[in-house]
């Protein structure tokens, strides 16, 4: 495809607008693609890289991967897989819930209560490792969470916080991997089986939910099978079992899932033109079923469907890391990782590094263009600004990303349905009260953090490069320079910098106002 | 038209260059000039958008179709529980919650119209495709069409004058909680602001507006930029219109403590304190009954959602005929779909297709439309199929209810739809006056084989417009444009087409449906 005949067509259209349609608006398509980018990292790429790779950069760990290269920068990031896991949030995910049913209100209300604390708590937890670990390691989870979205609280029911614990760990563990392993861990994840009732699914009235969604949301898209694969999918999945509460069977101890045999659809069954054979009550085995039922249907998928779920899975992996208008997805880009993810026999390492290294990553033109999803917002600020900050969770909901609770099973909209008139003046709270929560103290340890602090200029464009995404105009660059001014000399600088007091409190007066920026929403 | 007019001043009054009376605009304030307008067209739409799919089967019971309880072994609600109106028409006992306002009271009262089989061809049984097919108003079947904006979204971008660069004084659309839906997203913006609580919206909104100007859009990034300002001035203007209509509005009776209740409960407040909006839009989810949806004692899951929906909207009608402006308001139920005719073995129903939808208000032509589901004649997949395309309500709320006409219409959707007919325009002297009432229309020969002859006794010079739409709703031909005098009139018209057709006939901006049988 030759990207140079892209062209630029500007209609006058007032300051807002947001879907353009073809023929309306077309953005001049960035030439640059998959080929490696090869410069040695600069300031401003590695603060990109940071913040669509992880949450942001402080100027520290910015400064010391300046002048590498992108490949080694993002070998480091990305991790291996087989990493430690974090150390949990506390006790309580080794505790197993009393079954709330059937107790007396107090009893339930109490129940439910330890549930909502203990979710709190791994949502604070879950952002703090996020706003403390540089790596790619927690943004990745994120992005597989959002994918095989589990919600905590749905159908006036909750999903139990020890499962949803255990089911961020695969994804963790799982990230660069086979993705169908990934798949067929979820699928048999105690959460999952609960949240799209698996775990009822029973022979001769199969339930269709998962086998539904399998495709439509998590490999293939809408298009790629019919109601017929859907019904039959549903059969195949038939007798997994999982528990909630102490009061349940839980023959794989608790949070374990389990194989009921009888409940399992033996019969043979037709799905994506693949035929799974038949069984008898002697191979009817957890075992068995689960590797020649519910591995075959994820590689049936992946093997008759291929060309679509590898162009599925690297569009969700370009909107949700480069670019998320859903109208300007660039589909050479597409193609091209969706190429290596088949050339990797679905490995997903391989994309990830090709994309984080291209050309097209880098490209000034996708800088700056992604809206910050709370998370990366809430964990960005504290990581930039070197604080930490407890009840983040809550701050979390405030911003419509309650933590592993998304709206519906497709997970979080995402791209522009972050940033309402409902959400924004959440987010400049959050700033203003972080900003304001730093002591005089605080705040002369990060001025000092900032090259080239002691002259008033250097240090105001240092802190617009780390906040703001792309660099501003002079005209605006003078504005954050009075913001810190306020009307004494530059060359006063050096002087106010020697009273904490008196540089702390101005350069709160700056941070507020670059918060005020509709582009420190961006990134 | 009213609303033109005060919407022109809106635009004047934001321009803020224009002279009124010899004094320039700016001496006001937006608001100063906005008080006295808008008396006369202040209609809103509420739409209650139930998230996951509905079963209408179990909501309006078909309880003389011995089909269903073969079918539904484990869930179906018996005759003998379900609450009969005059013995036709079944409610699911939970939509007649006592001691509240609710569904079936309306209903009985003349207050809600049931449409059965509100659906679409080729239907999608994804959650996410077929709700963009409803919100976007857009029916195709090509799963690479992005739907990206919603049916009231285009039409108020459109309507709204010199939108967005000129924000109206109060906001467009009101959604209650959540992020903006694609309903009211257009080509142009936002039409409209979500809020969860007018009082915090009010305390972190205030002095949002951004010092800085909006930048080109001819980048991505500046194209994000201006979305982002314009959401942060929105929150700014907005907030403060909004607490002055919140502490202006009141409650004239109680309502129940329940998330969608009370989302019904402060769209009342917001309407009784004088917010202009037109649109509001409240949400309840929990609808994709997969699983354990109805104990055998008629409680759980379905019936407690069944009962919130038939308390919220009750008690809200009851709240807006205390307060006297029931008139003024009409609602609508969208879902996605409804649920498989069949029960699967969790006590549940899979994602299903065409469903039933409420109208309510008092501007509703109260009753049944359409049929119960045939479960004899299911689809090739054993789904419901479907009688009335979702988009014929849609059209009465564009051309009864907010004074659109059929051209506005076929823009929105890209195609002519004929308004259902669920909705009666209010009738005023001055409508009256106007030649703007129903006529006695006739048409023969019916069935023909060839031409029609269209009569009527017309009083008042009036402009014509005879449509032929198919029996489904869509738009097939346009069979006459002009002008008639008083007199007894006689229009011939020569259908292209044949089969079962709709013949609507518009006279000065009132439909009139007449059935039409073309055999050749």
């Amino acid at each position: 495809m030759d990207r140079r005949h892209a062209l630029q067509q500007l209609i006058g259209w007032g300051v807002r607008p947001s879907h353009p349609t073809a023929g309306d608006m077309q953005m001049l398509q960035v030439e640059a693609g998959l080929e490696p980018y090869t410069q040695p990292l600069t300031l401003d790429d590695v603060l990109h890289l940071y913040r669509r790779l992880s949450f942001s950069a402080s100027m520290e760990q910015a400064a010391q991967q300046v002048g590498r290269q992108a490949s080694d920068v993002v070998e480091e990031l990305l991790g291996t897989g087989i990493e430690q896991q974090p150390a949990s949030p506390g006790a309580w995910v080794n505790v197993w819930t009393e079954n709330p049913r059937g107790a007396d209100l107090q009893t339930r209300a109490a129940i439910e209560r330890s549930w909502q604390t203990n979710m709190a708590a791994l949502g604070s937890w879950w952002l703090s490792l996020m706003t403390t670990d540089p790596s790619a390691v927690e943004k990745l989870t994120l992005f597989w969470s959002q994918h095989w979205s589990t919600e905590f609280s749905f159908d006036n029911t909750y999903s139990v916080p020890q499962m949803l614990y255990r089911q961020l760990g695969k994804l963790r563990q799982y990230r660069l991997g086979d993705i169908r392993q990934l798949a067929l861990e979820i699928t048999l994840d105690p959460a999952m089986l609960y949240y799209l009732g698996g775990t009822y699914n029973t022979k001769g009235a199969p339930n269709e939910n998962y086998a539904r969604e399998l495709m439509e949301l998590y490999l293939t898209g809408l298009g790629w099978y019919t109601e017929g694969d859907v019904k039959e999918g549903a059969r195949i999945l038939t007798g997994w079992r999982s528990q909630r509460f102490s009061d349940e069977p839980a023959p794989n101890d608790r949070y374990e899932t389990w194989f009921d045999a009888a409940a399992h659809d033996m019969g043979a069954k037709q799905f994506l033109g693949q035929t799974i054979a038949a069984r008898t009550e002697d191979n009817n085995t957890a075992f068995q079923v689960r590797n020649e039922e519910v591995l075959r249907m994820i590689e049936i998928i992946v093997d008759v469907r291929s060309d679509a779920v590898a162009r599925f899975l690297a569009e969700k992996v370009y909107r949700y890391f480069v670019y998320s208008s859903p109208t300007d997805v660039d589909q050479t880009m597409v193609a091209g990782l969706g190429d290596v993810l088949k050339a990797s026999n679905f490995e997903m390492r391989p994309m990830f590094f090709a994309l984080f290294t291209s050309a097209h990553f880098f490209d000034p033109q996708l800088r700056g263009v992604q809206i910050k999803t709370p998370m990366e917002y809430i964990a960005g600020l504290l990581r930039q600004l070197g604080k930490t900050a407890t009840g983040l969770s809550t701050w979390a909901s405030r911003m419509d990303q309650a933590v592993m609770d998304p709206p519906t099973v497709a997970g979080w909209p995402g791209y522009r349905a972050w940033m309402s008139t409902n959400t924004y003046p959440v987010r400049r709270e959050f700033a203003r009260t972080v900003i304001q929560g730093m002591s005089d103290q605080e705040l002369g340890t990060w001025i000092r953090s900032i090259d080239g602090h002691d002259a008033a200029e250097s240090f105001v464009r240092t802190v617009l490069q780390l906040l703001l995404p792309v660099a501003v105009t002079e005209e605006r660059f003078s504005y954050y320079l009075q913001a810190l001014l306020q009307n004494a000399p530059a060359y006063d600088w050096p002087v106010i910098l020697d009273d904490q007091a008196a540089a702390a409190k101005r350069t709160r007066d700056l941070l507020i106002t670059i918060s005020k920026a509709p582009d420190f929403q961006l990134c | 038209m009213k609303r033109r007019t005060f919407l022109a001043s809106t635009a004047a009054a934001s321009l803020g260059t224009q002279i009124l009376g010899g004094i320039p605009l700016k001496a006001f304030s937006p608001l100063e000039l906005m008080q006295p307008e808008a008396q006369d067209d202040d209609r809103i739409l509420i739409v209650v958008q139930l998230f996951g799919g509905n079963d209408g089967l179990n909501t309006i019971i078909p309880v003389e179709d011995p089909e269903y309880y073969r079918i539904r072994p484990e869930i179906a609600v018996q005759k003998a529980d379900a609450v009969s109106v005059l013995s036709r028409v079944h409610f699911h006992p939970a939509l007649a919650p006592e001691g509240s306002y609710n569904l079936k009271s309306m209903f009985e009262d003349g207050r809600l119209a049931i449409i059965q089989g509100v659906g679409y061809e080729n239907p999608s049984l994804s959650h996410f495709r077929s709700s963009d097919i409803w919100l976007s108003g857009f029916n195709t079947s090509d799963p690479n069409k992005r739907l990206v904006d919603g049916w009231l979204g285009r039409y108020w971008a459109e309507t709204l004058p010199g939108f967005p660069e000129q924000l109206p004084s109060d906001p467009t659309a009101v959604q209650i909680g959540g992020t903006l839906s694609m309903l009211l997203q257009s080509p142009r913006g936002d039409v409209g602001i979500a809020l969860t609580d007018p009082q915090k919206f009010f305390e972190l909104g205030q002095g949002l507006s951004p010092d800085l100007e909006p930048m080109s859009d001819a980048t991505r990034y500046g194209r994000e930029y201006n979305f982002i300002r314009l959401i942060a001035e929105q929150s700014d203007r907005y907030s403060t219109v909004v607490k002055q209509a919140f502490d202006k509005g009141k409650n004239a009776i109680s309502y129940s403590d329940n998330g969608f209740v009370q989302q019904m409960k402060l769209v009342a407040r917001l309407i009784s304190g004088g917010l202009k909006s037109k649109v509001f839009l409240v949400y309840m989810g929990g609808f994709d009954t997969h699983v354990q949806q109805q104990n055998e004692d008629l409680t759980g899951l379905h019936p407690y959602l069944l009962e919130t929906l038939s308390k919220g909207i009750g008690q809200f009608m009851n709240d807006a005929i205390a307060q006297g402006f029931a008139d003024r308001v009409v609602g609508m139920t969208v879902s996605e779909f409804g649920r498989r005719p069949y029960e699967n073995g969790s006590r549940g129903t899979d994602h299903g297709t065409a469903s039933v939808q409420f109208v309510f208000g008092n501007a509703v032509r109260a009753g049944v439309y359409g049929n119960s589901p045939d479960l004899s004649n299911l689809d090739a997949n054993g789904d419901v199929r479907w009688q009335y395309d979702y988009r014929r309500i849609y059209a009465d709320v564009l051309e009864t209810w907010f004074g659109g006409t059929p051209s506005v219409t076929a823009s929105v959707f890209e195609e002519g739809i004929l308004p259902l007919g669920v909705l009666q325009k209010p009738t005023t002297v001055q409508d009256a006056y106007d030649g703007k009432v129903e006529l006695q229309v006739r048409l023969y020969p019916n069935p023909t084989s060839g031409s029609v002859v269209v009569e009527w006794q017309q009083s008042s010079p009036a402009s014509v417009s005879i449509d032929l739409y198919t029996s489904t709703g869509r738009k097939v031909e346009e069979a006459y444009r002009g002008v008639v005098q008083p007199g007894p009139v006689s229009i011939p018209i020569l259908p292209t087409v044949s089969g079962a057709l709709i013949c609507n006939v518009v006279v000065n901006g009132v439909a009139h449906h007449l059935p039409l049988t073309v055999v050749r």
